[in-house]
C-alpha cells in the first residue's frame, strides 16, 4: 500500500507539481513524426503533463509547440491556416510563428510594432528518429537530446507506433516494469504472436510461473531481473531496464525485433504510450514490419483515422469470451497491448494505492516508486538534476540470457545491457 | 455459442470512470503479513535495529549471529536467532511466519542465508533479500543470497527495508 499523499505526488504531472516539474526535466516523445509529414500540412492539437498545445511544420520545415490558444480571444489554433512563415488564427487573424512570437495582427495599422510584444508560450520540438521530441522545463537547463537506441538506428532497422491509454501514466508505466505478469496475461501470446512466438525463451517462461527477482540500481533508473529455471543448473534470466522516468524495454525472444516503451503523461487520467520495435543490427524484413502495422507484438490495431486503440473501454475491449475458453487469450482480450491497457484502465483513472496489496515480487515498483518520489523531491528542495536527464542513462538494452546458476546476471550481461552500436541484442 | 452484450451497468466504459469508482466497496482492512526481518551480519544488524524501532503491525526483528557467546560454532541444524530478549530457534518462529526478509551488507551470514532459505522452501514461506552493500561486497552477499530469495533487491538506501515491508503490510 502506499500513503494517499504518496499516491498523488507521483500520479499529477501538471504545472507545478513535484512530478510535473520532474517530467520538465527531459525530453519526452510529443508526437509522432507522421502526424506532420510534410512542410506546411496541417496542425495537430497536442496535450501532454496537463498542457494544451499546437504542433505544426511551417513551410520551411521547423518544427513548432506552442500554446493552443490564440493570445487575441482565446480561440483554439487548430482551426489556423498554416501559411507561409506561421499559423493564422481563423478567427481574426492573428498570426504565429514557430517560436510562438506573433508575427502579424492584421487589426493594427501598418507598421505598428504591437504583434512583437505578443508572444504564446512554446516549447522546442525536434525530430528524432520517428518521432518529435520537446522539452517542456526551464530553457536554461535544457539537456542534450535523447540517445535511446531505437530512434538511432536506420529508419528501416524501426517501427514505432502509439496509443492513447485512458488511465494514469504511472499504472501503465508499471505494467513495464512488472514482468511477472507475462507469464499469465500475456501466456497464449508467447505461443501464437507472430512477433514473439518460436524462440527458445518462450518454453523456458512458460515452464516456470514462479519466477525469481533482482532489482539493481542504474545510474538512470532499474535493471530487474527475472530468472526461471532452465536447463540443469542453469538459469534463464529476463533482464529489463527502466529509465527514469517513463521508459521501459522489454527483453527480447529470439531474433525478434526488440521491443519498448515510453509512457507519457496527457493530464493526469490519461496518457500517451508510445510503442517501438527495432533490431540494432538488422533491417526489419516486410512481414515483421507488417505484422507491427497490423497489431500485433506490442502495437495494436486502431479506430480508423485516430490513435485511439480499436478495442477500447467503450467496447469493453473487443471481449471474446469463447477465445478465453479455448486459450487462445488469458483474459478474452486479444493483443498483448490491449490485455495490458484493458487491465490497467480496469483499475480506474488514477487507481487508490493506498488499497493495494503488494507482494516482494513486486520489489521492481516499490523500489521504482521510490526513486521517484526521491529524484522529485530532491529536484523541488536542492535542484537536483535526475537520473534518466543525462543522455549517457539513455544507452541501455533490454536482455535475454541463460546463465550458469551461479552467475550475476548483472556481471555476466554487463556489456549485454549497454546499447553498442553494431552489436546485436543479446536474446533467447 | 454466441457471446452477448453486456449490460450497460457491467460495461468498461461506465465501471472504469472515476465516479464509479466511488463505488468501490470499501472493505475491512487486511490482515497484516506476518513478516520476520533477519539481519544476517554486524551491518545489517544495525540497520534491522533501526527498523525495528518503527511502528509495524507485528513484524518481528532478529540477528544471526554465528557464533555462541564463548566463540563456539553455532549449528546450523536451527538457526538461532537474536533479539533484545535472547536467544530464539529459528524453528519457533517459523510456524507464525508468512514473509521472510534477510538484510545482509556482507556476506558472513551466507551459510545461515542457506538454513534459513531451505527452512523457508520447506514452510511455504516467501522469502526477500535486500543487500545494502558498497562495492566488492555487494557482489558477494548478493551471491550468498540469491538461492535463497524469491526477491532480491541490491541498494544503497536502507529505507528500501522499510518500503518494502510497508508496501506488503507487515
Amino acid at each position: 500500500m502506499l500513503k494517499q499523499d504518496i499516491n498523488e505526488l507521483l500520479t499529477r504531472t501538471g504545472p507545478g507539481t513535484p512530478m510535473g516539474d520532474l517530467f520538465r526535466q527531459y525530453w519526452v516523445p510529443a508526437l509522432l513524426a507522421e502526424e506532420l509529414p510534410e512542410d506546411g500540412c496541417p496542425p495537430v492539437r497536442v496535450k501532454l503533463l496537463s498542457e494544451r498545445m499546437i504542433a505544426f511544420r511551417d513551410n520551411a520545415g521547423r518544427y513548432g509547440l506552442i500554446d493552443e490558444f490564440c493570445a487575441h480571444r482565446g480561440a483554439s489554433l487548430w482551426f489556423g491556416n498554416n501559411e507561409v512563415g506561421g499559423l493564422r488564427c481563423a478567427y481574426h487573424g492573428w498570426k504565429y510563428d514557430v517560436t510562438g512570437q506573433c508575427v502579424e495582427v492584421p487589426s493594427e495599422p501598418d507598421n505598428s510594432t504591437f504583434c512583437e510584444k505578443v508572444k504564446l508560450t512554446a516549447y522546442p520540438l525536434v525530430k528524432v528518429g520517428d518521432v518529435l521530441w520537446t522539452y517542456m522545463g526551464d530553457p536554461a537547463k535544457q539537456p542534450p537530446l535523447p540517445e535511446f537506441e531505437w530512434v538511432h538506428v536506420p529508419p528501416e532497422q524501426t517501427y514505432t507506433s502509439k496509443r492513447w491509454q485512458e488511465c494514469n501514466w504511472l499504472q501503465a508505466l508499471e505494467g513495464g516494469i512488472d514482468s511477472s505478469h507475462v507469464s499469465w496475461l500475456h501466456s497464449a501470446g508467447l505461443r501464437n504472436d507472430p512477433l514473439f512466438k518460436g524462440s527458445k525463451g518462450n518454453e523456458y517462461n512458460l515452464a516456470d510461473m514462479r519466477p525469481f527477482f533482482e532489482v539493481v540500481e542504474s545510474d538512470g533508473g532499474l535493471f530487474v531481473g527475472v530468472r526461471r529455471n532452465a536447463e540443469e543448473g542453469k538459469y534463464y534470466w529476463r533482464i529489463t531496464p527502466w529509465v527514469m522516468p517513463a521508459f521501459t524495454m522489454v527483453p527480447p525472444r529470439g531474433d525478434h525485433p526488440v521491443h519498448g516503451h515510453f509512457w507519457v503523461p496527457i493530464d493526469d487520467e490519461n496518457c500517451w504510450v508510445y510503442t517501438f520495435d527495432y533490431l540494432p543490427v538488422r533491417a526489419l524484413t516486410a512481414s515483421e514490419r507488417q505484422a507491427m502495422q497490423d497489431g500485433h507484438g506490442v502495437h495494436n490495431e486502431y479506430v480508423p483515422g485516430t490513435y485511439r486503440p480499436l478495442a477500447n473501454k467503450d467496447n469493453d475491449y473487443l471481449m471474446d469470451r469463447e477465445a478465453q475458453r479455448r486459450g487462445e487469450t488469458f483474459s478474452g482480450i486479444k493483443g498483448i497491448a490491449m490485455q495490458d491497457a484493458s487491465l490497467q484502465e480496469s483499475m480506474g483513472p488514477i487507481v487508490d494505492r493506498s488499497k493495494e496489496r503488494l507482494v516482494s515480487a513486486d520489489s521492481g515498483i516499490i523500489k521504482a516508486r521510490r526513486k521517484l518520489v526521491q529524484a522529485a523531491l530532491a529536484l523541488s528542495e536542492d535542484g537536483v538534476t535526475p537520473p534518466g536527464v543525462d543522455p549517457a542513462h539513455h544507452r541501455v538494452r533490454s536482455a535475454a540470457i541463460v546463465l550458469e546458476q551461479q552467475e550475476s546476471f548483472l556481471e555476466a550481461c554487463a556489456d549485454a545491457v549497454v546499447a553498442t552500436p553494431g552489436v546485436p541484442q543479446t536474446s533467447v | 455459442m454466441t457471446s452477448m452484450r453486456p449490460t450497460l451497468l457491467s460495461s468498461c466504459a461506465l465501471a472504469t470512470t472515476a465516479a464509479e469508482a466511488r463505488f468501490r466497496i470499501d472493505g475491512r482492512p487486511q490482515p497484516p503479513r506476518a513478516a520476520l526481518v533477519v539481519a544476517l551480519d554486524a551491518g545489517a544488524a544495525v540497520i534491522v535495529e533501526r527498523l525495528a524501532a518503527r511502528d509495524w503491525q507485528g513484524a518481528r526483528f532478529l540477528r544471526y549471529e554465528p557464533d555462541h557467546a564463548d566463540g563456539a560454532r553455532r549449528d546450523l541444524a536451527d538457526v538461532v536467532l537474536t533479539s533484545a530478549d535472547g536467544d530464539v530457534p529459528l524453528s519457533e518462529q517459523l510456524p507464525s511466519t508468512d514473509f521472510m526478509m534477510m538484510i545482509a551488507t556482507v556476506d558472513d551470514g551466507a551459510e545461515a542465508a542457506t538454513a534459513i532459505g531451505n527452512a523457508c522452501t520447506l514452510h511455504g514461506i516467501m522469502t526477500a533479500g535486500l543487500v545494502f552493500a558498497n562495492g566488492g561486497d555487494a557482489n558477494a552477499a548478493v551471491s550468498a543470497l540469491r538461492p535463497h530469495a524469491r526477491v532480491l533487491l541490491v541498494s544503497h538506501d536502507e529505507e528500501d527495508a522499510a518500503e518494502v515491508l510497508s508496501a506488503v503490510g507487515a
